[in-house]
């Protein structure tokens, strides 16, 4: 059997370890969709694969042991599932358009989880609407507060939903609740001065967990929902790392324009001789300043924004594994 | 005497009113809620019918407006003590039969505790005059029926809120305005709830022992409670506070008193130099309160301190219901007594 | 309308220093009072304290005050002329009547000799009114004494036993915990004896434990609470114990009141 495999590979499907047989991958952006397509999915493994479903790292569903020519088939009995996307692209009978961008995951957000600062699944969801099809390989995940249940620092871009306390003294009764919280399990931003509290803005990481502490609502949530940006987080076999903080204090269009702006960045710089470059190794080929440059290109940056002058990731390379010895 | 309002009378009427008062009622602070995307109510000032919130239970008391969360006692000045004033514009305060019940026990407190009558309540008590949000469905958690709280008779002004019109009864003359006069009269009476979802017997006052004291049911609130103070601060009837003293100027003759809120839930209440603490367990607060609130407010002032009206159980982040415990620990009373 | 949270400037006359950590401070004060009263006293914008009052006479009042804290720190860096903030009295005192013609034993731990200190120095004073007067105090060590002179004059013609728990090189008196001393007592009238108990929480608990056990009876028992305190009014709930507000209907009590008190 003659198969392309770059181009079954951009329509969702994989290459597998068994001959002949492809999976399915099904985009679930931010790991939320209705019920209702569980039975399309469902009718797709029966009929088609072994009547199996694994649920991917990154939220999606992948189903295994399809014949790769039953793709035109199923593509057919999958557009209700690319329709729910919601994206402003045409959708047709042939399937998925892209494949390099990887399911855009997120916590549960603030829809469930009480600690949560934003809906998650809401900002998923715009963002897939902006990148897709986009089809280089990024991996984007938006998680609720600095808990990162999704794991944001192991992202390209992860995205930490973050808020701005507000304080109003003439509520507050000094229970000390938020200081010794902050002090305990944040940053200690929080200091009891003359029986007010006051908040070192600079240590502060917008967890919002002082307002969930504060008995009397003298702690609330600012009018507008802010974000940090952590990047260049990776895993893989050379050098895994943690990303680190991009930006702080930024508001939601300047988020989703710097990933939409860095699929130009990736274009001018991708070294196209090798089978794919990832991301986070193009900006250490070509430096995070001209990285930050291009990808800040025409964003209207919001007041309060704080930009990293410097970045420096860690991490460790495998092939510097030399503190082990046989026994 | 009663009228019948549209809501654009109603309107008209309000703002007349707010010539001669400030008027309090449940507002939904938007996007004030603790958790993401969510509301609070509580009680702020008000200018027309739909800042009011009626669908839902405020989460915080009306006890703020006549008593602050923070209050400047006084400035010393050199060697002089000065309380400082207040605004003066009389206030009209919408609130339901619990929560009116309620501040009649904070008057206990304040007003009939010992020799001294509190200056600071006393001078905005005088200010406010109650307009009784006639309340026959209540919410989930009130318990208002078996606290004996859900009739309340000392209002200045009652009103039924329906749907496309408000009715008022006016007790004090000096509510009425021409808007009222111009309005079509009706004969209104305020109906009050006359059973809870919720129901709960309170024990026997001099049933409650030592031996009910030292139950194992305050264990489990050892294990439960968080000490938050949720409880305290959302609660009609607490009353309590702590002073603080801060200094304005280096010059150690110019500072503050103010008092603040305080609550026997949060840790440090009990707290005396030297570090000792009378109620270092979590379920020794629980009973604490409890035992305030059902059982020796009562043997003070014959009238128990809980109006029912189920704050505690709405805010507590950790699911205690405040019924329930009353419940279980009049189950404990009876079985002692049975046993007796 | 009268305002109770307003206190009032007064004179500080004299500092004498007891102890390292307690200096008696005499301020000039007129004004009826009882022994065992305390007074909410104050810095400006530092704090306000309960503190018994420890002696008075027509013209002035003494306290003698702890140094443990905010306040109490503020207030050691006083100075004689210097003007301190008080308003009270607050509490009931001790009611003499109580002990009127009785034969009576005051037993204080550390500092709770401060409050019962005027109601013993009333009966050395006036030993007719009394049928017999003992005094038993038990302090931590021999440099944590207080009233050191005032002792000395209620030994002269009474029983009074000073104890230290812990004794140093050059302390000749008697050592040992204050529960240790009750048997020294002259426990012949023990049903009638009354005992008036003021001192630290667990010095309290163990005492009242030991009298009760060698036959006190518990009407013959007063005691003296303590408890945080703001406002001294009855308002501010921090001293509340059932339906009792220490600061109202204390911090004297008669122990059948007392044993029922569940904080
Ligand atoms: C009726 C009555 C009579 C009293 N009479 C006297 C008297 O005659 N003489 C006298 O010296 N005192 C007396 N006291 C005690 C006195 O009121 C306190 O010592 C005083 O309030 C301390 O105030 P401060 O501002 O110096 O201490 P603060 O700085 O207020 O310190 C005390 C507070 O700090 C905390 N605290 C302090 N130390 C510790 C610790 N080690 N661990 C944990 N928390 C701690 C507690 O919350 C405590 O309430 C009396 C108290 C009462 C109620
Ligand atoms: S938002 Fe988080 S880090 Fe900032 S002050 Fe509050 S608890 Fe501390
Ligand atoms: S938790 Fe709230 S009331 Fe307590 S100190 Fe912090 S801001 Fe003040
Ligand atoms: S104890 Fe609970 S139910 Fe009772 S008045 Fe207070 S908040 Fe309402
Ligand atoms: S329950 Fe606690 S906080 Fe409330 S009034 Fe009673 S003592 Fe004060
Ligand atoms: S609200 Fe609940 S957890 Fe918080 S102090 Fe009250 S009972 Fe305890
Ligand atoms: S000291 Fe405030 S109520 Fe007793």
């Amino acid at each position: 059997m003659g198969i392309n495999g770059k181009i079954v590979t951009k329509n969702a499907y994989r290459i597998t370890k068994t001959r002949n047989k492809t999976a399915l991958r099904i985009r679930v952006p931010g790991g939320y969709i209705k019920v209702k397509h569980f039975t399309l999915i469902q009718s797709i493994a029966e009929e088609y694969g072994d009547g199996t479903v694994h649920i991917t790292t990154r939220q999606g569903f992948e189903i295994p042991h399809i014949d790769f020519d039953k793709i035109a088939q199923i593509n057919k009995k999958i557009r209700p599932l690319i329709e729910s996307l919601g994206l402003d692209i045409e959708v047709t009978d042939y399937g998925y358009p892209a494949a390099g961008t990887r399911n855009i995951s997120a916590c549960v957000g603030s829809r469930i989880c009480p600690q949560a600062n934003n809906d998650t699944t809401k900002i998923a969801r715009k963002i897939e609407r902006t990148i897709y099809p986009n089809d280089f390989h990024f991996k984007v995940a938006i998680t609720g507060c600095p808990n990162d249940c999704i794991k944001a620092h192991m992202q390209d871009f992860g995205i930490i939903c973050t808020t701005d306390p507000q304080y109003d003294a003439n509520r507050c009764i000094s229970c000390k609740a938020c200081v010794k919280n902050c002090k305990k399990n944040v940053t200690g931003a929080l200091e009891m001065n003359n029986f007010n509290v006051k908040r070192d803005a600079e240590k502060c990481i917008g967890c919002g967990e002082c307002i969930l502490k504060c008995p009397i609502g003298a702690w609330s949530r600012g009018e507008t929902p802010y974000y940090r940006m952590v990047i260049m987080g990776r895993t893989g076999k050379k050098n895994p790392r943690i990303a680190m903080p991009f930006i702080k204090w930024s508001s939601e269009d300047v988020v989703v324009g710097v990933i939409k702006n860095t699929y130009a960045f990736v274009g001018r710089h991708i070294d196209r001789s090798l089978p794919k470059e990832h991301i986070g190794y193009i900006v250490d080929r070509v430096g995070y300043q001209v990285f930050k440059q291009e990808v800040m290109e025409g964003l209207k940056l919001n007041k309060k924004i704080q930009i990293a002058e410097n970045i420096q990731w860690h991490g460790y390379y495998y092939k510097q594994d030399n503190q082990f010895k046989s026994i | 005497m009663g009228y019948k309002l549209s809501p654009l009378a109603f309107d008209y009427y309000l703002k007349a009113l707010r010539n001669t008062y400030r008027i309090f009622a449940p507002v939904l602070q938007k996007g004030k809620g603790k958790f993401a995307g969510t509301d609070v109510i509580s009680y702020g000032e008000i200018n027309s019918l739909d800042d009011i919130m009626l669908d839902r239970k405020s989460y915080f008391s009306p006890k703020e407006v006549l008593y602050p969360i923070r209050e400047t006692l006084f400035y010393f000045l050199n060697d002089e003590t000065k309380a400082p004033a207040i605004n003066v514009k009389p206030i009209l305060i919408l609130v339901r039969p619990c929560d009116l019940n309620g501040i009649g026990k904070l008057d206990r407190v304040f007003l009939n505790n010992g020799q001294e009558v509190d200056f600071y309540y006393a001078r905005r008590r005088e200010l406010i005059k109650f307009a009784m949000i006639e309340c026959v469905e209540g919410f989930d958690t009130c318990f208002c029926v078996s606290m004996d709280s859900n009739v309340a008779n000392n209002y200045d002004m009652a009103v039924r809120f329906d749907e496309d019109n408000i009715t008022v009864k006016v007790v004090d003359k000096s509510l009425i305005t021409k808007d009222l006069t111009h309005a079509d009269t009706a004969i209104f009476e305020p109906a009050f709830i006359q059973e809870n979802k919720v129901k709960v017997t309170i024990p026997e006052v001099d049933l409650v022992t030592k031996k009910t004291f030292d139950h194992e049911l305050w264990e489990e609130y050892t294990s439960r409670c968080i000490a938050c103070g949720r409880c305290n601060t959302s609660c009609i009837t607490c009353s309590c506070y702590t002073m603080q003293d801060i200094k304005l100027s280096d010059d150690k003759k110019i500072g503050e008193r103010r008092r603040v809120w305080a609550g026997c839930h949060i840790d440090g209440f009990t707290n005396m130099a030297g570090g000792h603490n009378f109620r270092k367990k979590n379920g020794e607060k629980m009973r604490f309160k409890t035992m305030h609130k059902i059982n020796d407010f009562y043997k003070r002032f014959n009238e128990h301190m809980c109006v029912g009206c189920g704050r505690c159980d709405d805010v507590c982040p950790e699911y205690i219901s405040f019924s329930k415990c009353i419940n279980k620990l009049n189950a404990i009373v009876r079985e002692e007594t049975l046993h007796e | 309308m009268n305002n109770p949270y307003l206190p009032d400037a007064y004179k500080i006359l004299d500092i004498k220093k007891e102890t390292q950590i307690d200096y008696t401070f005499k301020i000039a004060y007129e004004g009826a009072l009882v022994g065992g009263q305390f007074m909410e006293i104050s810095i400006p914008g530092v704090g306000e304290a309960p503190i018994s009052i420890c002696n008075y006479d027509d013209s002035s009042l003494e306290m003698t005050i702890r140094k443990v804290g905010n306040l109490t720190d503020q207030i050691f860096n006083l100075e004689k002329g210097d003007t301190l903030y008080m308003r009270g009295p607050y509490g009931n005192g001790f009611n003499l009547d109580h002990y009127r013609g009785k034969d009576v034993v005051f037993i204080a731990g550390g500092t709770g000799l401060a409050p019962i200190r005027k109601t013993i120095d009333h009966f050395v004073n006036n030993p007719d009114e009394v049928k017999n007067l003992e005094v038993l105090i038990g302090f931590k060590s021999p440099k944590d004494r207080l009233f050191i002179d005032d002792i000395d004059r209620w030994s002269e013609k009474n029983c009074v036993t000073v104890t230290v728990d812990q004794g140093d090189d050059s302390w000749t008196g008697k050592t040992g915990l204050i529960t240790t001393h009750i048997d020294k007592l002259d426990l012949t009238n023990i049903s009638e004896k009354i005992a008036v108990v003021v001192g630290p929480p667990i010095m309290m608990k163990f005492m009242l434990f030991e009298l009760i056990k060698k036959g006190f009876k518990e009407k013959n028992i007063w005691v003296s609470f303590e408890r945080k305190m703001s406002c001294g009014i009855g308002k501010c709930g921090h001293c509340k114990i059932d339906e009792t507000y220490v600061c109202l209907e204390g911090p004297v009590f008669n122990y059948t009141t007392a044993k029922a008190l569940i904080d």
